[in-house]
């Protein structure tokens, strides 16, 4: 008798694809035959590996998704819904991967800028200098990088030159139409800014409807010296979805990098954001806010590396956890020999709302200097029983009182939002998340 | 306005009584002091009077201008006019007071059909009532009692009860932990908000607040029951004698029963 031995398996095993066309923009073509290559080769993760342990990925592994152009995918309608009012001629629209130029507008973008579809930019030369440079994915054999890498052929391309400021906001909407199969799409984005350049960007995933897909996006961000990026990220994927996210940053000296991803949609939602500090005197954030409920899980794997003098690091991520859903944090903060100097706080506050609830969470610090500041923690609790009594008394009802309280929670992380819709937006959608029909399950005294 | 018939009471949950038979009436327009040592049970009358969940009733009624209040929630019971100034005000991060002010007021006008404030409305009668505690109006962007000094609670609990107007009032230990400045202050908001429309009941360990508010009526709660009643002039008298001697005559009297 013998023992079978299972052979490793590929995400090739969960979808179907001809990976061997290729864009023919040269600096993505090039991608597409790495990535290619890679996605044959990379094993799909499992719960053996360390920064797979408590995320079930069985969502992608039972399923099967095909390219968009075979799914069957119903095509856009009106979605001007989804419009910023602040961003009405500074806007790309993605519509399940594919760029759309008609509900697209870059009137308001200056003329020196770059802000458009990469595969309209096929002799550009920051274009070619930074497409790829930045994801340092492979090294990790990661598989969805590699999935991106393989198959995108649009994505979006922002080039902000020497001491510019793009006054809107450039709004990257990602939409996800209904479909008759599940699909694919690989959304990607390159920011360069050059020294002492300013911009504001919302990139934002939302679905039309509650259908299943596999979102893949790889973001790279390069800030040369003083350049100045304000990133908010609205996840609000059909609750069917998965959502895997690699954003990068690469900041050099003097730049400031501030992210906020919101997470409110998809079934399995990973985001791995990574900052690398290659000179003195950086500023940045990497803040999360993730509301989920029913059966989503929302992980977050996020790795700061100070590898210079001076850095400014700060991650608060708050989470909220509903009827059995499951949250995961793992934060990795490195402060490499000889950077001293750095201040970085890191806090994950995690609040439980209901008994079925899970939390997975770590801070992991690996500093290899002295003369730091590094401050971490997280929390886990349930509401306060006696806050809510103290409002109940003040003649809110129990549910009214619960709502208030969630929405305190949260209201430290929607704050920062910089542009005004983006922060009414993220209150109804807090407000819409807190006051569910079904009655919140009362836990604890 | 207020009667309690033979009112005891129970942790949730558990056997020990701690109100063994409270009787106690209150009219409008009148202002009570339950005085009495720790652990006799007064801190507990006031949260079941205001609906504690902690608690349980297991016998007796609680009426509130004559329907049995027993079996209401808090927030009914505030609804109806009911307030209870707690004895630690609670922090509540990211809720400031104006959010919670307006949330209550306008719902208590909502439950009694009345007009609901709009934000501008609501801020000029908030600023109308900052004077009654002596404070800017600062006070109402700050998040509920976080990062307040006890006095500083102490007065949010009496500002809260002067924008609500509630008919009745129960104050537990207001004037607890207050220095000299904030205990005027406090005792004076209280005076300006009591009324012939609506009535207090001061819960206190010490005669010190009585100094500056006069109580219509003193009780004496003792091993869960009131055990005395008589005028203001009772609350000298305790803080004369203290409180061993009504001990012994109670505990005397418990022995013969």
């Amino acid at each position: 008798m013998s023992v079978a031995v299972k052979e490793k398996e590929t995400i090739l095993n969960f979808l179907d694809g001809d990976f061997g066309s290729v864009s023919n923009i040269p600096a993505i073509a090039g991608l597409n035959e790495k990535g290619a290559g890679n996605i044959s080769e990379f094993p799909f993760p499992t719960r053996k590996d360390e920064d797979w342990r408590f995320t079930d990925l069985r969502s992608i592994s039972r399923n099967h998704f095909v390219p968009v152009a075979e799914a069957g995918a119903e095509s856009i309608g009106d979605i001007s819904d989804y419009y910023l009012p602040e961003a009405t001629n500074s806007r790309l629209v993605f519509v399940n991967g594919e760029y759309n130029p008609e509900l697209s507008s870059t009137k308001d973008i200056p003329e020196n800028v770059v802000v458009g579809n990469m595969a309209a930019y096929s002799d550009h030369d920051i274009l070619e200098t930074h497409l790829g440079k930045y994801t340092n994915y492979d090294e990790d054999q990661d598989v969805f990088a590699a999935l991106n890498d393989a198959n995108f052929k649009d994505g979006t391309f922002i080039y902000v030159p020497k001491e510019t400021k793009v006054e809107a906001p450039i709004h990257i909407l990602n939409v996800f139409t209904d479909a008759k199969k599940a699909f694919y799409a690989t959304p990607r984005v390159l920011f360069v800014g050059e020294a002492y350049s300013k911009a504001t960007i919302v990139e934002e995933h939302v679905a039309l409807t509650q259908n299943e897909y596999l979102n893949v996006t790889v973001n790279e961000f390069k800030l040369f010296e003083g350049a100045h990026v304000h990133h908010a990220r609205i996840q609000r994927d059909s609750k069917k979805a998965n959502h895997i996210s690699r954003p990068i940053a690469h900041l050099d000296k003097y730049a400031e990098y501030h992210s906020y991803t919101i997470c409110l949609g998809a079934k399995l939602f990973r985001n791995d954001p990574r900052v690398v500090q290659n000179d003195e005197e950086v500023d940045f954030t990497i803040d999360g806010l993730v509301l989920i409920d029913g059966d989503q899980i929302a992980d977050t794997h996020s790795a700061i590396d100070h590898r210079h003098w001076h850095a400014k690091s700060h991650q608060l991520h708050k989470v909220v956890v509903n009827d059995n859903a499951h949250s995961i944090f793992n934060g990795k903060i490195f402060v490499r020999k000889d950077s001293q100097k750095i201040d970085s706080f890191q806090e994950n506050r995690n609040l439980l709302l209901s008994e079925n609830g899970t939390v997975n969470t770590k801070p992991q610090l690996e500093i290899f200097s002295d003369d730091v500041l590094c401050s971490h923690g997280a929390t886990i609790g349930h509401l306060n029983e006696d806050e809510v009594f103290y409002l109940h008394s003040r003649g809110l009802t129990k549910k009214k009182a619960r709502e208030l309280l969630v929405y305190a929670f949260t209201l430290e992380s929607i704050e920062t939002m910089e542009v005004e819709s983006v922060h009414k937006l993220l209150l109804d959608e807090v407000v819409k998340y807190t006051s569910r029909d079904e009655e919140f399950v009362a836990v604890g005294k | 306005m207020l009667e309690i018939k033979n009112l005891h009471a129970s942790v949730e949950g558990e056997d020990q009584e701690i109100l063994k038979g409270v009787n106690l009436t209150i009219n409008k327009g009148e202002i009570h002091a339950i005085m009495g040592p720790n652990g006799s049970g007064k801190s507990t009358l006031a949260k079941v009077v205001s609906g504690h969940p902690e608690y349980e009733i297991t016998d007796g009624e609680i009426l509130f201008e004559g329907e049995d209040i027993t079996e209401l929630d808090a927030d009914e019971r505030a609804h109806l006019g009911m307030f209870l100034a707690f004895q630690y005000p609670i922090e509540v991060p990211g809720i400031t007071n104006r959010t919670l002010l307006r949330e209550s007021y306008n719902t208590i006008a909502r439950e009694n059909g009345r007009e609901e404030l709009d934000p501008i409305e609501f801020d000029d009668y908030l600023k109308e009532k900052l004077d009654v505690i002596d404070m800017k109006d600062e006070f109402l962007e700050r998040s509920i009692n976080t990062g307040f000094s006890g006095g500083e609670k102490k007065k949010n609990e009496v500002f809260q009860m002067a924008v609500l107007n509630p008919k009745l009032a129960f104050m537990d230990e207001t004037d607890s932990g207050l220095d000299i400045d904030a205990l005027k202050i406090v005792s004076d908001g209280i005076n300006k908000i009591a009324g012939p429309e609506n009535a207090i009941v001061l819960i206190t360990h010490y005669q010190r607040l009585l100094n500056y508010i006069t109580p219509d009526y003193v009780h004496v709660m003792m091993g869960g029951k009131i055990v005395k009643s008589a005028g203001k002039e009772l609350a000298l008298e305790l803080e004369d004698q203290g409180y061993e001697q009504l001990e012994k005559e109670f505990s005397l009297n418990g022995e013969a029963q």
